[in-house]
């Protein structure tokens, strides 16, 4: 498939959101418009996704406006940011069809269509964007639609709440884009492929610039915040649960995803460097692995603790925030696949699971647990719908969550990690009692206790039961997540890729730069081969596949389990941080200045002016002492 | 003259922080957007020095020229041109901090309407609930007065 076509990903969702600009009356054509272009992207992803799957670098890379690598914008498609943009096209689907249900008109008229479109195609840059000052713009795109969305309905809460979420993300903008102006004050360059060229040379030579540690501690800062990882985690459980629910399903399926993304993106390819002195990339790669570690432990305790439905499973956000950077912070292509895994239907599950907290709720006609609910007499099926939301939450073997947290802590312990992994394995099992007690308090619990006067009038007042439409939504993404616990081959292949990928970053540099075969040093060549085979063998061994074939069983997947973790190829590290950079290509003997010039990367586009331009806008670093 | 950018970034920042501790939400948000002024200088003291190399003095012959390559001949010297890229990251970043800024001083008068106060202490004792239209109450109490 053309290459080109990866920019209709971030294209149909803004375009979707232009045309519902002028038709925001028109309830019914503003649904159709989104969602339409929502299952368009999801289609477009998918077979993107099997594009990608088949190619050699496995990435699908398209330069904006021709403009080569380093000097324009590249969006880079391959099997991390693919299943993100899949996962995410497919949540906001089910967000829109359970949305047509349960938001109030008055509500959706105010442009929560145009918004949602336009946080969606903030989100999918952020996912496929290979420049760090694009992010900060998808970001922004992103966090002013999500502005616009928290405060929808103007809830007293809501304002008030809203403010924690709209200060802090505004702070971390300001952040971002001091950190942004020293990178490109420090490297030169803002391009992700490129930082990652220039890092890895001048770890090798131990030439790292000074500041280097810091700036990756200030980009950390800015995306663990819209993660909500430990320290930076507060706002969420306050902000979240005071939207409208199917609002609160997208931010919670989507939203701190995009953090953890970008973690999983940029740390292990640019930050988790090797130095001779060993000083700056692994003290990075501590912080993640203790970021991550309490962030499980405290959104687990607070899941616990929290005594509203919706508070508790913000929580739950947390702790899978929790899962998916601590297997980043392992650093091994097992783990990473494990967490690319546990991601793409962390987001399924969450949306689904706060979707059907809103049917939930309005048959129980309020959100606090200790009130009691005995739903399972009176709607059996949306207990069964719920409860595999809820395993699939904790993380229990028929369901999709299991898959990703087992090869994250089977990599764990096979490296070294036991303690962390000791907690890793307590938290999910505290995950199985935090969600059992969700669901025998609204499921198997006793009748409601009598309604306090302002519930009647609530009950009363109530204009929109449950819908068909809510409960299509929530199908939709169960279904989604059964067929991924189900049938994990092909999910399991694609996020095994992404493990290789993101941790060889030789083979991303290769593919947005675009490094031609007789080019002088050619590291990046010589590693290709080897790592296509370290791909079959991960693909293999990385993630427990499902058994080919026409009917295939849950069961069987369990049993490639007692298998020694040791991958072939990459032998445990006896020291408890891993070197991601392992394979890094050789000390390129002639790298007197960081504008290395690149006479393959110049700009294909009218060279005889261009390639004058082009070698200016990197100029100025001579005078820098 | 990265000196005195460097000196006017600190006092930026400062000062924003010193706002962005107050209870008051009006000076938060002006704290907020001295921040992003902050961050904007800071791109412009990080891109290296407008003055070209060896020439001590601030006189205009020392000043690097645009990067426009119209007048020049081809082999001008590249370190005599001032990079532009740091340029257009400030343009897009203050274009950015421009839409936010109207959203947050919308966001303070529509919560001043709402609530009758912009102190932080008073709003927090807002408590943390469901989202009032999903449990059956309405969704715009208040639509008529305001709009």
């Amino acid at each position: 498939m053309n290459s080109s076509f990866t920019v209709l990903l971030v294209i149909i969702p803004a375009a979707a959101g232009l045309i519902c600009v002028p038709l925001v009356n028109r309830l019914r054509a503003c649904r159709v418009v989104g969602v339409l272009g929502f299952g368009l992207n999801l289609g477009l992803a998918l077979s993107l996704l099997a594009t990608c799957q088949q190619s050699d670098g496995g990435a699908i890379v398209s330069q904006m406006g021709g403009w080569s690598a380093p000097y324009g914008i590249s969006l880079v498609f391959d099997a991390l940011s693919g299943l993100m943009v899949a996962a995410a096209s497919l949540v906001a689907l089910a967000c829109l069809i359970h949305a047509a249900g349960s938001l109030p008109d008055a509500s959706e008229r105010r442009y929560f269509h145009p918004l949602v479109n336009f946080m969606m195609a903030g989100v999918i840059l952020s996912f496929l964007t290979g420049d760090l000052f694009n992010l900060f713009v998808a970001f922004e795109i992103m966090l002013m639609a999500s502005y616009g969305l928290l405060v929808l309905g103007r809830g007293k809460a809501q304002l008030a709440q809203a403010y924690k979420y709209v200060l802090l993300n505004l702070v971390a903008s300001s952040v971002f884009v001091i950190a942004a102006g020293m990178i490109y004050g420090l490297l030169g360059t803002l391009n992700l492929a490129d930082m990652a060229r220039l890092t890895t040379e001048l770890a090798a030579r131990d030439a790292l610039p000074a500041g280097f540690t810091s700036v990756g501690v200030l980009l950390l800062f800015v995306f663990t915040l819209k993660a909500g990882v430990f320290p930076l985690w507060f706002w969420l459980p306050d902000t979240y649960p005071t939207c409208p629910i199917a609002i609160t399903a997208l931010f919670g399926g989507v939203l701190t995803k995009v953090g953890a993304y970008a973690v999983a993106r940029i740390f292990p390819l640019v930050f988790f460097v090797e130095t001779p002195a060993g000083d700056a990339g692994p003290v990075l790669q501590q912080i993640v692995l203790i970021g991550a570690v309490l962030t499980m432990a405290v959104g687990v305790l607070g899941a616990l603790a929290f005594r509203t439905l919706r508070r508790s499973l913000a929580m739950f956000i947390i702790v899978g925030v929790g899962y998916a950077l601590y297997g980043v912070a392992i650093g091994e292509p097992g783990s990473i696949g494990g967490s690319v895994f546990y991601m793409a239907q962390s987001m399924l599950v969450m949306a689904a699971a706060f979707l059907a907290c809103g049917l939930i709720e309005s048959h129980l006609h309020g959100d606090d647990l200790r009130d009691g609910g005995a739903l399972q007499k009176t709607h059996p099926w949306l207990g069964v719908l719920f409860l595999i939301g809820l395993l699939s939450i904790a993380g229990l073997p028929p369901t999709s969550g299991f898959y990703g947290k087992f090869a994250i802590i089977r990599d764990a312990l096979g490296v070294g990690f036991t303690w962390t992994a000791i907690i890793a394995i307590g938290v999910g099992a505290l995950s199985i009692l935090a969600v059992l007690r969700i669901w025998c308090d609204t499921f198997w619990g006793p009748d409601p206790t009598p309604a306090p006067r302002d519930r009647a009038a609530r009950a009363a007042a109530l204009a929109r039961p449950p819908s068909e439409s809510g409960y299509a939504a929530v199908v939709l993404l169960i279904v989604s997540s059964l067929g991924i616990g189900f049938l994990p081959q092909r999910v399991s292949e694609l996020a095994s890729m992404a493990g290789e990928q993101v941790t060889h970053p030789d083979l991303y540099i290769a593919a947005v730069l675009g490094t031609p075969p007789g080019s002088p040093p050619s590291a990046a060549n010589d590693q290709a081969p080897r790592s296509k085979n370290q791909t079959r063998d991960a693909a293999g061994s990385a993630l427990p596949p499902a058994p080919p074939g026409p009917k295939p069983e849950p069961t069987p997947a369990f049993e490639p389990m007692p298998e020694p973790p040791a991958t072939p190829t990459r032998p445990p590290a006896p020291e408890p941080t891993p070197d991601p950079l392992e394979p890094a290509p050789p000390v390129r003997p002639a790298a007197p200045e960081f504008h290395v010039s690149r006479p393959h990367a110049a700009p294909t586009r009218a060279a005889s002016s261009d390639s004058r331009l082009s070698s200016i806008t990197r100029p100025a670093r001579e005078d820098r002492p | 003259m990265t000196f005195v950018l460097s000196v006017c970034v600190a006092v930026c920042f400062g000062v924003s922080v010193y706002l962005l501790l107050g209870t008051d939400l009006k000076g938060v948000a002006m704290g907020v957007f001295l921040l992003g002024h902050a961050a904007n200088l800071s791109i412009i003291a990080m891109s290296g020095s407008p003055v070209l190399p060896h020439q001590g003095a601030l006189n205009p012959t020392h000043i690097k020229a645009a990067p426009i390559l119209g007048d020049h001949p081809p082999t001008v010297a590249l370190a005599s041109l001032a990079d532009p890229l740091p340029q257009a990251l400030i343009l897009t970043a203050i274009v950015i901090g421009f839409a936010v800024m109207g959203f947050l001083l919308t966001l303070l008068i529509i919560t001043n309407r709402s609530a009758g106060t912009l102190v932080v202490d008073h709003l927090a004792d807002e408590p943390v609930t469901a989202c009032r239209a999903d449990i059956g109450a309405d969704p715009f109490p208040s639509a008529g007065a305001s709009s």
